[in-house]
């Protein structure tokens, strides 16, 4: 079942695109097209991934007559972009591989004795909100260049739980995934991002 | 007993509110003694605050012009195919 319904504004946006106006499709392909390559990532490399996403805007332009707001817009670009990355590793007989077992990230289990305790635990406490850190440059610049260091599978996960605000179900139904394997790769991801936040107040540096 | 490592395995569990009663009784227990712990989870949750606030990053201008390209010519085919048609 569907979790996000079509919003007023986002109904005109529809009614446009089906009018095929190009204004709206330029409005939404800005809108929408990053979080079509979250979903295309998790499933191909870069560059075929981009050109899914490319296909995937132009059988819009025909399939949208057919949409009839059961499910947000982003869910619905989501789910295309989804099945036809499915279909590609279909026809090429692939499979996506990701690591579910572990629940900690190995530089953070490093930072435990044997008898579980923290050995080194995070000694700084973030004090200021999330807007105020990224109001460093520096530290946004370094958000990103970590961010495209983690395995696709993570950070797919992480932008459309996150960045994107789907619900986990949704996540799940765009990523093929269960919702056991999403909590691994959405905590896994997150630790990577706390390591890194961590290192970079403890030593400015990235 | 939930040991430090224990519940740094399952904190994001606990700050997206997945845990069952029983296992968020003892992170909250855990989290009454545990000062260390507690920063973890706040740092944490910053982390995830953080990549909420990150959204807005911009995407790839060269891929958006390119979709943008390919968008228009599809639209201008379908008029021009329309207008032959009428």
């Amino acid at each position: 079942m569907d979790t996000s319904q079509a919003t007023g504004s986002e109904e005109e946006l529809i009614e446009k695109l089906k009018e095929q106006d190009p204004a709206s499709y330029h409005l939404a392909v800005r809108t929408y097209s990053p979080g079509m390559l979250a979903v295309a990532r998790f499933y191909l490399d870069p560059s075929t991934a981009e050109e899914v996403v490319q296909d995937c805007w132009v059988t819009v332009i025909d399939a949208i007559n057919k949409f009839e707001g059961r499910s947000g817009l982003k869910t619905w670009l989501h789910r295309i972009v989804s099945n036809r990355c499915k279909n590609k590793l279909r026809s090429a007989k692939r499979e996506v591989s990701t690591d579910f077992q572990e629940q900690l990230d190995p530089d953070l289990a490093d930072r435990f004795n044997a008898s579980g305790r923290w050995q080194t635990p995070p000694k700084l406490r973030f004090e200021e909100t999330a807007e105020s850190l990224l109001e460093n440059g520096a530290l946004s610049d370094c958000l990103d260049k970590h961010l495209s260091k983690l395995p696709e599978t993570q950070r797919s996960a992480l932008m459309l739980y996150e960045a994107h605000q789907h619900k986990s179900e949704d996540v799940c139904n765009i990523l093929d995934v269960k919702p056991s394997n999403l909590r691994v790769l959405l905590h896994r991801a997150r630790q990577k991002i706390f390591l890194m936040v961590e290192h970079f107040q403890e030593t400015g540096e990235c | 007993m939930l040991m430090c490592k224990d519940l740094a395995g399952i904190a994001s569990d606990y700050i997206d509110g997945e845990l069952s009663t029983g296992q968020n009784l003892s992170v909250k227990f855990h989290l009454m003694m545990c000062g260390d712990c507690r920063t973890f989870i706040g740092n944490l949750r910053m982390s995830t605050k953080l990549m909420q606030a990150h959204s807005g990053s911009v995407p790839n201008e060269e891929f958006i012009r390119e979709i943008d390209r390919r968008v228009h010519e599809a639209l201008e085919q379908k008029k021009s195919r329309t207008t032959d048609s009428d």
